[in-house]
């Protein structure tokens, strides 16, 4: 047991080294990459410091406060998209019948589709957030102690188990309906852009359809709100220590619904 | 005459009835713009409340501007998306386009006008005309609002065609466009009023978006149905987006004849 597992990890850093290596021989176009994630997110950043500005505040959320709640979501999706985004094009693979590859080798096809790609581009992610969470941070006077700092890292874990499930649940929609791609960009990137603002803007069902149901409530808002020292009208403030046990729970179940579509997978034609 | 505008009319046909066999994408779609839509909504219901008017906008004609706002959205993100011209470019696919008997940049908005015509019809004018409905937000008092909110808006999908379209087409020298496409898309949501109207910018920012083209995409046309903009300055404002078309066609036309002359096909 032990020795698959050390089997598949060097396999993974093998597979990820290659990946890496393919991505860099566009230099240009690598750069570019990184600059452009950077540059789109500083965009909504802009479009909320227009909007703030004549209106000072939302729901009690000033300009930097909520400069940090989106960055902390920028930052576990970024950390997500290193491994887990390009399981949104698996329809891809499944209408041209190239995924059958991945179930003739001798290693596990989840993790075998996982390595097909590690992400540099999300290092524009980074770049933005860590960034932006700095900021925001000076800007705050902020000063955390070591346990804020552990429900910060939380978050960032919890939220990328939480974020990249959602993208192996819209992935393993492709075993039934053929489709995934379409589906991230035209549902799960709006669906996203929820959580860019306190979700107290929201009428109560949809917060309660975010906390229990999809969990973004976890990734940046719960966290925040305990790092910032802000009350909620309807969630305890320790809620958002539970990110990462949430993200575990989130991720698992996400998994098996991606095992069970595999299970039903079938080749496409001959 | 006639014959050549039964010829592009039946690419709009033909991409109406593809449309229609790919109902599923398009019902997909209006429901991210359904998301949007929510999300926005909450937001600006968020920042009015308790309060009664912001630089005279009450939310009534805030919740009509983004309504408008996201049903104009919606059909311009119908047509074609800027990545497959480029893709096209890029694969050397569009030198096929150029060997035959029409006019790419004609051919590519009559295509775009079949499939926007199925989405329009099918999904954005029954959902919104239930959410005015419903929503009873403000609306065009006069016959003569709605037709100049029409001619405005026409204006604006044009303004947005000729300017994606050259942009698309720098993908002849460029190739890989990443960081600039994504400046391209900012200044485009920011400066067109899509999400933000200009009355709400620093009065410096305000400034700027009024000497550049994209204002005339969305916040002209929505500023006009939600009565905010009238008289004189309606006027001023049209003839404005006049200008801003003709000078992005020009770039079109003159980008277009360019990159005919310049093809690079990558690979064998």
């Amino acid at each position: 047991m032990l020795q698959t597992w050390r089997r598949g990890m060097r396999m993974y850093f093998y597979m990820i080294g290659v990946s890496i290596r393919t991505q860099l021989q566009y230099r240009y176009a690598f750069v570019m990459n990184i600059l452009g994630w950077a540059m789109t997110y500083a965009g909504t950043a802009i479009t909320m410091w227009v909007l703030l500005y004549s209106f000072g505040a939302i729901e009690g959320w000033d300009f930097w406060e909520l400069l940090f709640l989106f960055a902390l979501s920028v930052l576990s999706w970024g950390v997500c998209v290193v491994f887990f985004f390009h399981f949104r094009t698996l329809d891809q693979f499944i209408v041209q019948g190239t995924f059958d590859r991945f179930l003739v080798r001798p290693i596990h096809p989840f993790f075998h589709f996982m390595s097909m790609k590690f992400d540099v581009g999300a290092f524009g992610q980074f770049l933005f957030s860590i960034v932006a969470v700095a900021m925001a941070y000076h800007k705050l006077n902020l000063h955390w102690n070591i346990w804020q700092w552990f429900v910060f890292l939380g978050a960032v874990i919890g939220g990328t188990l939480i974020q990249g499930g959602l993208l192996i649940a819209i992935s393993a929609m492709a075993f039934w309906t053929t489709r995934s791609e379409r589906v991230y960009w035209v549902v799960m990137w709006p669906a996203k852009s929820l959580m860019n603002y306190p979700l107290s803007i929201y009428p109560r069902a949809v917060q309660v359809l975010v906390t229990f149901v999809l969990p973004f409530a976890f990734v940046n808002y719960l966290p925040a709100m305990l790092l910032l020292g802000k009350t909620s009208a309807i969630f305890p403030p320790y809620w958002g220590f539970f990110s990462i046990l949430v993200g575990v729970i989130f991720f698992w179940l996400c998994f098996q619904l991606w095992m069970l579509g595999l299970n039903r997978y079938q080749s496409a034609g001959s | 005459m006639m014959g050549t505008l039964r010829m592009y009319g039946a690419f709009t046909r033909k991409s109406f009835q593809r449309a229609a066999a790919y109902r599923f994408d398009a019902w997909t779609r209006i429901l991210g713009n359904v998301i949007m839509l929510f999300v926005w909504g909450s937001i600006w219901y968020a920042l009015y409340r308790g309060k009664g008017s912001v630089e005279n906008v009450t939310f009534s004609s805030m919740l009509s501007y983004i309504l408008i706002s996201q049903a104009l959205q919606g059909i311009h993100g119908a047509g074609t998306p800027l990545w497959e011209i480029q893709e096209r470019v890029r694969t050397g696919d569009i030198a096929m386009e150029m060997l035959r008997p029409y006019d790419y940049p004609l051919r590519m908005f009559f295509t775009d006008l079949g499939s926007i015509f199925f989405y329009f019809l099918t999904a954005v004018l029954p959902l919104y005309t239930l959410l005015f409905l419903i929503l009873n937000p403000i609306r065009p008092t006069t016959l003569a609002q709605g037709v100049l909110f029409i001619v405005s808006a026409t204006l604006g999908y044009f303004i947005r065609y000729c300017i994606e379209l050259t942009f698309g087409l720098f993908t002849f020298w460029l190739v890989e466009t990443g960081g600039v496409e994504d400046i391209f898309y900012f200044s485009i949501s920011l400066f067109s009023g899509s999400v933000v109207p200009l009355w709400f910018f620093p009065n410096w920012l305000e400034h700027l978006a009024f000497y550049l083209p994209f204002q005339g995409i969305y916040f002209v046309p929505n500023s006009i149905f939600v009565g905010q903009l009238s008289g004189q300055a309606l006027l001023v404002s049209l003839f404005t987006q006049v200008f801003w078309l003709a000078v992005c066609y020009a770039l079109l036309r003159y980008v277009w004849a360019k990159a005919s002359m310049k093809i690079v096909i990558q690979g064998g």
